[in-house]
């Protein structure tokens, strides 16, 4: 979970039905969005009523292809990071910093690592860097893993 | 001369930082495995190397710290037993007088689990292996977090099973 607002679908047996993607349920931010609280609420209220049986309930593929596995690297910088965030907390930041950085250089793709410590320091000090910059960076692409509702539902 | 003076300087502060590093690794260890966070005792001289690569522990602190316990058939934690491979027991073991030491970085490194190490704080992070963290993701089942409400009161994801959960974050700017 990079972003807000976002939400993590998980049924009555504890299995993740939808895994982390955008949910505005409101349209405060529809003119820079332009995305539709309903059709996410729809979904919501599909889910409720249908279970399992929703279409908005992902196939077993589909979760699969969301969702990334881990490989060692990404193992290792979860230590990393875990590592960092003890040091941090026990008020020892600048130690913190090289396993910080050691994480964004094992999983550089994950946001939650860098938005962690850029949070938590002085980002241009220590990193070099700072949110803004980073996104720009992107181009537009999103660094959040974005809704994908199904075409056909969303007329529903 | 500024040539040698440059390389006299460096060379000290290699050798301070290298006993910095040492000096941190014999006062106290502090070593978390499965996120409990254990201060364990400093190991004897002989079983410290300079690189800081091996955390030698106790038996007793093995079983404090990780729950694992050195049993005939290997390292083991309820049902999950480990071997120590017998051409390598060396480097797993070691007897310092009535003591007997065991290498937990060394065990880490069979189980190609990740550990991260700060020398300086001498605190050991031992993180899930990949393979384990994989299993949650093929059966796709939530980890079983616990979240705080308004007043403060944990809650943990099991409490709510035959219910639909809609795990929602937000900010409240």
């Amino acid at each position: 979970m990079v972003n807000v607002p976002t939400a993590v679908w998980i049924n009555e047996r504890g299995r993740i039905v939808r895994p982390n993607e955008v949910a505005f349920v409101d349209n405060r931010y529809k003119s820079m969005t332009q995305l539709e609280a309903d059709e996410y609420l729809n979904a919501i209220r599909d889910w409720v009523a249908n279970g399992e049986k929703s279409a908005f309930v992902l196939s077993e593929q589909e979760l699969k292809g969301r969702i990334a596995p881990q490989n060692s690297e990404w193992a290792q910088a979860a230590a990393e990071f875990g590592l960092a965030e003890y040091l941090y907390h026990q008020g020892k930041s600048a130690a913190s910093i090289s396993h910080y950085k050691e994480a964004q250089r094992l999983n550089p793709d994950s946001w939650n690592y860098k938005r962690q410590a850029w949070a938590l320091s002085d980002a241009e000090r220590d990193y070099g860097t700072n949110f803004m910059k980073e996104v720009q960076k992107l181009n537009g692409k999103p660094y959040y893993a974005p809704r994908q509702l199904p075409e056909i539902k969303k007329q529903k | 001369m500024q040539k040698m003076r440059f390389l006299v300087y460096a060379s000290l502060i290699c050798l301070l930082t290298v006993i910095n590093s040492f000096a941190a690794e014999t006062v106290r260890r502090v070593v978390i495995y499965d996120n409990l966070v254990t201060e364990i005792g400093a190991p004897p001289a002989s079983l410290i190397s300079v690189d800081n690569s091996d955390l030698w522990v106790t038996l007793a602190d093995l079983k404090r710290a990780t729950k694992f316990v050195l049993k005939p058939q290997g390292v083991c934690r309820d049902q999950l037993c480990f071997p120590i491979p017998k051409k390598r027991r060396t480097a797993f073991l070691s007897q310092q007088g009535s003591v007997t030491w065991f290498n937990l970085s060394e065990f880490a490194r069979l189980l190609r689990q990740p550990v991260a190490h700060d020398v300086e704080t001498a605190v050991w992070y031992f993180g899930p292996r990949a393979e384990e963290q994989n299993g949650y993701l093929s059966s796709f089942t939530a980890p079983n977090f616990k979240l705080p409400d308004m007043s403060g009161k944990l809650h943990s994801l099991s409490e709510f099973r035959g219910k639909k959960v809609l795990l929602l974050t937000w900010a409240s700017w």
